[in-house]
């Protein structure tokens, strides 16, 4: 096997095992993975945290430090200047290895924050890349740099090269990075995870950047993500990770219209997307990614497989389903054997829709049937809504920013900047929007966590609203008593220092309302609420995974029974499957214990699935307000209508994003004059720069706001909703 | 980059008209005047009574004394300025003839510290990240501990006790050969200086230094583990280049914030040493000053000090605005 492959490869790994050893013992985190990408081809490799994708990526380029890593099997093939190289056999020769780096394959990184250097300026890091490689004098180098960087998108790339890593924002950074690898026109593009550090306009903006490059410099990508619906839009084919195993592989189609492995499809079911019927149970894999060492034997998925069986014990093989589509699970081996490959369903015999559903409700301790959403819930919730819990109106929160050496005042940063809502009873509230749009303030404001700087806010556990905005700490206290909040980092809102007993059970010795064994009592009730066990009080943070902390967190929240949970961000920070779970647990303890929610995310598809309105926000200032379904379905507001359109969709080939917003999020020191959108939006007009538009109702709509100038004009695109996704036939635009 | 000059010069003054002020509370203080003590002390010598008064109304008219606070602070500080540094009650000579050769002798053993600092723990705690625990690694972290928990008068001591014993030298102490001591600068007296002087360095920097090598490591470590490394090791580029030209200058810039900060450390730190060794440093001479109750030999020593202290932040200050555009862009 020890032969080249054929040229139409770009690149082939065959059999790659790598293995890590520590203290612990050997884990193997990249087992038997072989993988090709075609030229001018883009392949996706998908999976959860964990599973050996970084590893193999990096493989490829020499990028994984051994010892204490150990290249046990496999050839990873790639296509170079000098023919197809085997680039494992190059580690001991770094200088060969080095000639191939950036000029044959390059790669772009996960956090564009942190892969530009700080303290050269963006012109010296790319021409460095150049004179790397080739003969050039410095003048040429100049040149060619500049021009990627146009090519690139980058404004005016002559200053662009003068210009530091800390003055360029997120998106141009990545872009920058993009320019940095390209620069020696390399045949292979490494992306790992090229987007998820990025705000979903930005990211939309790169992933269309990726996929313009492809073509214009007729090269290959090999792209690392977690996002089922980035790989839809981007991939040719697509490789699904699981464990250091690849579990199928397929091209784009049929991997979304017919996923064949259980492990794909409980992927693509956890994923919210803008089809998904709101305030449903999610079908979640159950369970999580287990540490390398504790694998199952045979099929590693075999512990969180919904169509387990005893045959699983052993090691799966890789069935042919189809051209071009295989698959590593053993419901498909009897059928290969009986009836020959080419009559194999891509249909697991059991049935995937209905049992996926059940089995991943394990967890919780009252599992809800799927209720409709049109059925009592939403009764109950006409009922109460007569009554708001709370209501803030005018709020905002200003920064100083102070310079100079007597720290004189130059100018404010208006993080929110006059701001009216209202959360009626049993209500989930949706607030969306960019990262430095405000959000965050928003749920900081409304829990007292920051001080307005003018405004009101109304709160009412019990019935009758009564003002909060200057109420004394030592009031506030009571009030707290009936809020919760959930953080995004779970790691780092829970104290290392202090057990699962203590954290949760703060709050109840902080208002009085247990002490002693109570407090353990409680504590375990609320554990077991959240789909913990009580038995885990005496246990640390650290004994948890991410998904178990967010839990925790959540229980902590919950303690003192409030009525009203703030929850930033809640799931941002973990993993798809995990994520589908603690949206569940969300949605099951708001309608158990009746409660309100301010839920605050940057992912439309995920608010629009837990929310009954949303509201959305630019730049301190809310710009849409509506119902969850009439928003998605007929935003009213541009910004609405490019926040839907930047959400990849799990659907491949789908016509998205017709109308991208340019540009970055404006300075919130410096907004823009008249409406703060016009600087990016499609549709700006001259009144747009000069008058500022007020959220007024829209057209004859009940309870649905916008703040356009044109909105009773404007037919904007939403997105149509289907209920389930049954492929691209079904994915339809919103009305013309 | 002007006006940050321009800000960290302003805070420079203020932070030394401050230390000024403090100083000259401490001056004022001892109950009694300065001028009472001088009296005693010059009739306690016997000296005649028409000299003591002249001699008095000299001191009254220069600093001022018997004005109100103000104005003599003014007074002081501006004599200070013109390198008037006022005059030792103890060694009855002017504080500045006392300060004069040590002062300048301290300062150049210091930045000669800093410099051996710098040279000799930069590279091994750049070094010994970039080979983690190898033997290189694993020697230094030793050795550095070990730096850092000797005290300098100890390795003094026994640099001291190895010289004589093994070596059978006679003249281990002090910065000069007896027969340089009092002697004229020249060539010779330099050069003989030079064979004494890197002892010293290496006595007075050894702590700073295991430190600094310490602090070198963890730093590069850190920058090695960012992506931009991993950009930058994907261009191709080789690991010199990566070390050199873009983890270290990342690295570097907690040690040159703390030079700053090391300068009156090192001052300090020399003084126990220089007893030992008996160098004629300000260190000791501060110490004998301040045990004698000379306040204004002591005020004046600290207020070099805290010069020394303020401008050694203000260099490393513009050091790090020239290396971090982060930094320079700030303001």
């Amino acid at each position: 096997m020890n032969s080249p492959p054929d040229s139409d490869k770009v690149l082939d790994i065959r059999n790659l095992r790598v293995s890590f050893s520590s203290i612990a013992g050997a884990t193997r985190a990249v087992n038997g993975v072989s993988l090709n990408v075609r030229s001018g081809e883009i392949v996706g490799l998908v999976g959860e945290s964990g599973c050996g994708k970084s590893v193999t990526i990096r493989s490829i380029v020499g990028l994984v430090p051994s010892p204490p890593a150990l290249f046990e099997d496999g050839e990873i093939w790639l296509r170079t200047r000098r023919g197809m190289t085997e680039t494992l056999s190059l580690y001991k020769n770094m200088k060969a290895l080095r000639q191939i780096r950036g000029r044959d394959v390059s790669m772009i990184f996960q956090e564009p924050m942190r892969s530009v250097h700080p303290m050269m300026t963006i012109g010296q890091q790319i021409t460095e890349g150049i004179l790397e490689h080739e003969v050039v004098d410095p003048a040429e180098a100049y040149d060619r740099t500049v021009e990627m960087l146009d090519l690139v998108g980058l404004p005016n790339p002559p200053a662009q090269m003068n210009r530091y890593a800390h003055e360029l924002s997120g998106g141009m950074r990545q872009r920058a990075l993009i320019a940095l690898a390209l620069v020696c026109h390399p045949q292979l593009l490494l992306a790992d995870e090229p987007t998820t550090a990025l705000d979903v306009t930005i990211q939309a903006q790169i992933l269309e950047l990726i996929r313009d490059l492809r073509e214009r410099m007729s090269m290959s990508v090999l792209l690392i993500t977690h996002n089922m619906g980035v790989v839809a839009n981007l991939a040719d084919r697509i490789s699904v990770m699981y464990l250091g195993r690849i579990m199928e592989t397929g091209t784009v189609e049929e991997i979304f219209k017919e996923p064949a492995h259980p492990y794909t499809q409980g992927l693509l079911a956890s994923m919210p997307s803008l089809f998904s019927q709101p305030k449903t149970h999610l079908q979640s894999l159950r369970g999580v990614v287990p540490e390398l060492a504790m694998a199952p034997k045979g099929c590693v998925f075999a512990d969180r497989c919904p169509h387990v069986m005893p045959i699983c014990d052993e090691t799966p093989p890789v069935v042919e389903l189809r051209a071009d589509h295989s698959a590593a699970c053993w419901l498909y081996d009897d059928v290969e054997a009986s009836q020959g490959p080419d009559a194999v369903t891509a249909r697991p015999p059991h049935g995937s829709d209905s049992t996926l559903g059940d089995s991943s409700q394990r967890v919780e301790v009252i599992p809800l049937t799927k209720t409709e959403p049109t059925a009592d819930a939403d009764q109950k919730k006409l009922a109460d809504s007569d009554t708001d819990l709370l209501q803030i109106e005018n709020v905002a929160l200003h920064y100083p920013i102070l310079r100079g050496l007597l720290r004189r005042q130059v100018g404010t940063v208006r993080a929110v900047d006059g701001v009216d809502l209202s959360i009626r009873r049993g209500e989930t509230l949706g607030l969306v929007g960019e990262s430095g749009c405000g959000k965050t303030s928003v749920g900081r404001l409304v829990t007292r966590l920051v001080e307005p700087s003018a405004g009101r806010i109304h709160f009412g556990a019990d019935g009758r609203l009564e003002e909060i905005t200057h109420i004394p700490q030592k009031e506030m206290k009571g009030v707290r008593r009936s809020m919760g909040m959930v953080f995004q980092d779970p790691l780092s809102s829970l104290n290392a220092r202090m057990n699962i007993r203590n954290i949760v059970g703060e709050p109840l010795m902080l208002h009085g309302m247990a002490r002693g064994s109570a407090v353990d009592e409680r504590v375990g009730e609320l554990l077991e609420m959240v789909g913990l066990r009580a038995a885990h009080q005496s246990r640390f943070p650290h004994a948890f995974s991410g998904g178990q902390r967010q839990r925790i967190a959540i229980a902590r929240a919950l303690a003192t029974e409030p009525s009203f949970l703030v929850a930033d961000e809640p799931v941002s920070a973990l993993d798809v499957s995990v994520q589908a779970q603690i949206l569940n647990l969300l949605l099951t303890l708001q309608q158990q214990l009746n409660l309100s929610m301010l839920f605050i995310a940057h992912d439309i598809a995920v608010v629009r699935h837990v929310s009954d309105r949303i509201a959305v926000m630019y730049l301190g200032k809310i710009v849409e307000l509506g119902n969850a379904r009439d928003i998605c379905v007929r935003p009213v507001h541009p910004y609405t209508e490019a926040l839907l359109a930047s959400i990849p969709l799990p659907i491949p080939g789908l016509a998205t994003l017709q109308e991208m917003p340019k540009g970055d999020l404006p300075d919130p020191a410096n907004p823009p004059t008249g409406c703060r959108f016009h600087t990016r939006c499609p549709y700006s007009q001259p009144i747009c720069e000069q008058e500022e538009p007020p959220l007024v109702p829209f057209a004859d709509a009940v309870d649905h706001f916008g703040a356009c100038h044109f909105q009773d004009e404007l037919h904007l695109q939403g997105v149509e909703e289907i209920g389930e996704i049954h492929g691209p036939a079904a994915a339809a635009g919103g009305e013309e | 980059m002007r006006t940050y000059i321009l800000q960290r010069f302003i805070q420079m003054i203020i932070v030394m008209v401050v230390v000024m002020l403090v100083s000259f509370i401490i001056v004022e203080l001892p109950p009694g005047d300065f001028l009472t003590t001088l009296r005693e002390q010059l009739s306690e010598q016997n000296v005649d009574p028409k000299v003591i008064d002249s001699t008095v109304e000299m001191y009254r008219a220069r600093y001022g004394l018997g004005e109100n606070w103000f104005f003599r602070f003014g007074k002081w500080a501006w004599s200070l300025m013109k390198g008037d540094m006022g005059y030792s009650m103890q060694h009855n000579r002017p504080a500045s003839e006392l300060m004069g050769e040590r002062l300048s002798l301290t300062i150049w053993i210091s930045i000669a510290t800093l410099a051996f600092m710098f040279v000799v723990a930069v590279p091994i705690g750049m070094l010994s990240a970039i080979k983690q625990y190898s033997a290189w690694d694993h020697s230094f972290t030793f050795l550095a501990l070990l730096g850092v928990s000797v005290p300098s008068f100890i390795t003094a001591l026994v640099f001291l006790l190895l010289s004589v014993t093994l070596l059978g030298a006679t003249t281990v102490a002090g910065l000069f050969s007896p027969e340089y001591v009092t002697a004229e600068w020249s060539w010779a007296k330099f050069l003989d200086m030079l064979k004494h002087v890197w002892i010293i360095l290496f006595i007075v920097g050894l702590g700073d230094t295991a430190s600094t090598i310490r602090v070198m490591r963890a730093r590069m470590l850190d920058t090695l583990g960012e992506p931009y490394i991993d950009t930058a090791r994907m261009k191709g580029l080789s690991g010199a280049k990566i070390y050199f030209r873009h983890a270290l200058r990342v690295a570097i810039n907690p040690i040159i914030s703390s030079i700053g900060l090391r300068f009156p450390q090192i001052i300090s730190g020399s003084t126990i040493v220089a007893i030992v060794l008996t160098l004629p440093l300000i260190g000791p001479l501060l110490l004998d000053a301040l045990l004698g109750e000379d306040v204004y030999l002591a005020c004046s020593i600290l207020v070099v000090l805290t010069l020394a202290l303020v401008v050694g932040n203000f260099l490393a200050d513009l050091a790090l605005a020239w290396l971090d555009p982060r930094i320079r862009f700030e303001s």
